[in-house]
């Protein structure tokens, strides 16, 4: 099971050079279920990795250019009038049987596809003309948005960042990841040796491994008093919302589960905290000069951790 | 010895500061609070616990433990095992350490087991280690001696017990045979009389108040009298030693005061504090149980209420100074009824004594004022009852304030104790899990105040920011027990108890190492505050 998944992370790797920790990460929100935003420049590749991942575990993979005149239809699928039978006939949309959809640039397209793609993400299926269309499970998006070249874009509204699970960037490559990179493209793709090491239904089943995974009560503890701590912060205007704790919680046991654990500890706590909760945290407008991270940081220090809950109680200081 | 001695000095100088409160106040309610305090436990271990085993008796890799008051602390002495001690007395922990049988040896043949709470917990805890001394030790030891457990048992304490019985029955004779002869002999009969006289005439020196004299000559001797009842007083004593009981002594005490409330009898001052003196003695002797205490407590307040409210002290220059004011009243008082009845003109007259002085001169105006003058002050000196009250109101706080507050520290270093047992008790605990949790917190515990400043580290972390002059491999096994440590505390999984005893293992490394290490300051934070010792 270990196994099956250190192949997993090996056969990205023969694609994404030198960024195992990034492929860690979204390994595990695909272990925990949720959707990734991937926030980075262009050509770190955001693309590759996706498609390397599906091909890995054999997902069914889709990709969507999102630019402002992409409609929801596009992604849901519309019912055209066919003359013969006279009676309206379904076309599925991309989002139908697929299984990892790679919504490229999704701060391009109109906030009407926006809301679309993210109404999937969060209930798993789609309605067109009355009728609702479940879509094929696992189910994961993995949307990018650029940091540059922001012009003519539609940001993400913040109730909608919410949905995702992680929020990561890939950034640049150092330079022997970079050397290798170049090495590897000389004469052939390494995108063809991407061998396909774990199947759907086992993907499933881990899934559902994760969920049984033991959060005990000291860690449920640790996450809200992490979380109520985000929403008295004096920088902070909107604090992580209870998804957040849900998915803290979701996205450290899987991080447990790849460790090859069973339980949760709060080092898997602390791993996840700040990929998940960077896009959730709004800063007051009055907090020059300091960073969501930052923040998140102090949190972590301020907090204390489960392992030394109630043992310094009487302590001075 | 010196401590306990020290304690003694202590105690005599806050009841002498009190003897001299009790002067100058006139009540005798606060001399009951100097007795009181040396009985309760916390005050009782601090002063009164007999000396510790010196440092160099004990081999170098125990050091760590040297700390640890327990040992001799039950009043007893150690000393070596002679068959026919009973088994339950043998100091199983001492007697690991020195590879030889020891024995604690209490000041009459009681058994330590009985001696209240607090120790049978303290006791409790031990129960590990001893248990596996015991495995190791007695064995051999009873071999060597041509003993088996239960020959040893055998020889228990029904004996010893027995015999004091018998001599506390035969004092008892002896008291009573005291009082008879104090009864029934007329010489000691007269004898007592007077030596009660002469404590009259004592207490009316102090107090003012005025006895009836029994009918004896002046000059009678009290000799008989005062000797029999030393003997009296020797045999209670005898008895108290014998059956080592607090409550008797208590009781004597109590009875002593109460007698002096009851019959407005004061001995003065000095005898009072040696009575408490004497018998505090005794009661210091051996451990206080915590019921007996509460009895007592109980008694002693009632008595100290009682003294405040019916006899609140009596201030012999105010008496005096009443006597007088009164004196001087009857004395105007005739006067006037004098001019009065002088009088032909009768009773209706006497309502217009103004008036009619007014008339007949100034003579009578003048006496009339004095008159009035010495009513208010004759009011002021023995009406305002209220002002009692309230002097007894104070006095109560104080013997309150008195009371506590040389408590207040041990009572939150007692609390820390109870804390610091908790925790060890649960490291012994049924559930394996909990166990390996509570030594591993321990060891952080340790690490946290010997050397701060690991902030809000994560445990695993901390293998990382280990000091470094642990001993070798330690982060190693430190990173391991931290790992166990994760397990036991955040997964469902059963722990076997060898890791337990891993755990167990680096907690004593760990205060061997750390305690070693630390400066004087650190070893009084973790001795007294930490109570890590415990």
């Amino acid at each position: 099971m270990r196994e099956q998944l250190e192949s997993v992370i090996a056969e990205v790797e023969k694609v994404i050079a030198g960024k195992r920790k990034v492929i860690e990460k979204i390994l595990t929100a695909l272990l925990a279920d949720g959707h990734i935003l991937l926030d980075d420049v262009p050509g770190v590749g955001k693309t590759t990795l996706a498609v390397a991942l599906s091909r890995a575990v054999g997902l069914s993979f889709r990709r969507v250019q999102f630019t402002p005149d992409v409609l929801p239809s596009d992604l849901t699928g519309f019912s055209m009038y066919t003359r013969e039978s006279g009676t309206f006939v379904y076309q599925p949309g991309a989002l139908i049987g697929t299984n990892l959809l790679l919504g490229d640039e999704v701060n391009r397209a109109s906030s009407k596809t926006q809301s679309a793609l993210l109404e999937a993400m969060e209930e798993r299926q789609v309605t067109v003309d009355g009728q609702t269309y479940s879509l094929s499970s696992p189910f994961l998006v993995i949307a990018t948005e650029n940091s540059v070249g922001t012009a003519g874009t539609q940001f993400l509204p913040y109730a909608q960042m919410d949905r995702f699970l992680v929020r990561l960037s890939l950034g640049y490559p150092d330079y022997e990841a970079q050397m290798t990179l170049l090495r590897d493209r000389q004469g052939t793709n390494p995108m063809n040796e991407v061998r396909c090491v774990l199947t759907r239904d086992e993907l499933t089943d881990l899934q559902c491994m994760v969920r049984s995974v033991t959060s005990k009560d000291a860690i449920l503890d640790y996450i809200t008093r992490l979380t109520m701590a985000s929403r008295e912060h004096e920088a902070v205007e909107v604090g992580i919302s209870p998804r957040g704790a849900l998915f803290i919680d979701r996205m450290a046991k899987a991080r447990a589960f790849l460790e090859g654990r069973d339980y949760v500890t709060g080092a898997d706590v602390q791993a996840v905290f700040a990929d998940v909760c960077a896009h959730r945290v709004l800063l007051k407008a009055s907090a020059e000069g300091i960073s969501v991270g930052r923040v998140l940081d102090e949190l972590l220090k301020k907090t204390e951790n489960p392992d030394r809950r109630g043992l310094f109680a009487g302590k001075k200081k | 010895m010196t401590k306990r001695w020290m304690g003694y000095g202590a105690w005599l100088l806050l009841s002498a500061c009190l003897y001299f409160f009790e002067n100058n106040t006139g009540t005798r309610a606060v001399l009951l609070c100097a007795v009181l305090l040396p009985l309760v436990p916390p005050l009782r271990t601090a002063f009164f616990s007999p000396d510790q085993p010196k440092k160099d008796e004990i081999p170098e890799a125990m050091t760590v433990r040297t700390f640890t008051r327990r040992e001799p602390e039950d009043s007893g002495e150690i000393r070596r095992y002679v068959p026919g001690d009973p088994v339950r007395r043998i100091h199983w922990k001492l007697s690991a350490k020195k590879e030889e049988l020891l024995v604690r040896e209490t000041a009459a043949g009681q058994v330590i087991a009985e001696q209240g709470n607090g120790i049978d917990s303290l006791a409790g805890n031990d129960a590990g280690h001893a248990v596996s001394a015991a495995k190791d030790l007695s064995a051999p030891c009873c071999n060597c001696r041509n003993h088996t457990p239960a020959n040893i048992k055998a020889h228990g304490n029904s004996r010893p017990k027995k015999r004091s019985r018998q001599i506390a029955a035969m004092l008892a004779a002896g008291i009573i045979l005291c009082g008879m002869l104090l009864l029934l002999i007329p010489e000691a009969r007269r004898s007592a009389q007077g030596l009660l006289n002469r404590i009259f005439t004592a207490s009316e020196a102090v107090n003012s108040y005025r006895y009836a004299r029994f009918a004896v000559p002046e000059n009678q001797s009290v000799l008989p009298a005062a000797i029999l009842l030393l003997c009296a007083f020797v045999f209670l004593l005898g008895i108290m030693a014998v059956l080592g009981s607090r409550l008797m002594a208590l009781g004597i005490l109590a009875a002593c005061m109460l007698f002096q409330v009851y019959f407005g009898l004061a001995f003065p001052s000095w005898i009072n504090i040696l009575l408490c003196a004497l018998f505090a003695g005794w009661i210091l002797r051996r451990p206080v149980r915590r019921k007996d205490l509460a009895v007592c407590s109980a008694f002693m307040l009632l008595v100290i209420l009682l003294t405040v409210i019916f006899l609140p002290g009596v201030n012999a220059d105010t008496e005096a100074a009443s006597e007088k004011v009164r004196d001087r009243l009857t004395q105007m008082a005739e006067q006037i009824m004098g001019t009065v009845s002088e009088n032909p003109a009768g009773e209706a007259e006497t309502r217009h004594i103004h008036t009619r002085s007014m008339e007949n001169g100034d003579r009578e105006a003048e006496t009339e004022q004095e008159f009035r003058l010495v009513t208010v002050e004759e009011e002021q000196i023995s009406m305002p009852h209220w002002i009692n009250w309230v002097k007894m109101l104070l006095l109560l706080l104080l013997s309150v304030l008195v009371i506590a507050l040389p408590f207040t520290p041990f009572l939150l270093l007692n609390a820390r104790k109870r804390k610091a047992r908790e925790i060890r008790k649960a490291f012994a605990s049924e559930d394996i899990s909990e166990g390996i949790r509570a030594i591993f917190r321990q060891i952080i515990l340790w690490l946290e105040t010997v050397h701060p400043g690991a902030e809000n580290l994560l445990f695993r972390e901390w293998a990382g920011v280990l000091p470094e002059d642990l001993p070798e491999g330690y982060a190693d096994r430190f990173a391991r027990c931290a790992a166990d440590y994760e397990e036991a505390a955040y997964s469902n999984h059963p722990m076997p108890e060898r890791k337990r005893r891993e755990a167990m293992d680096l907690l004593k490394e760990t205060e061997t190492a750390l305690w070693n290490h630390s400066n004087r300051r650190q070893r009084f934070y973790l001795k007294y505050w930490m109570c890590l010792h415990e």
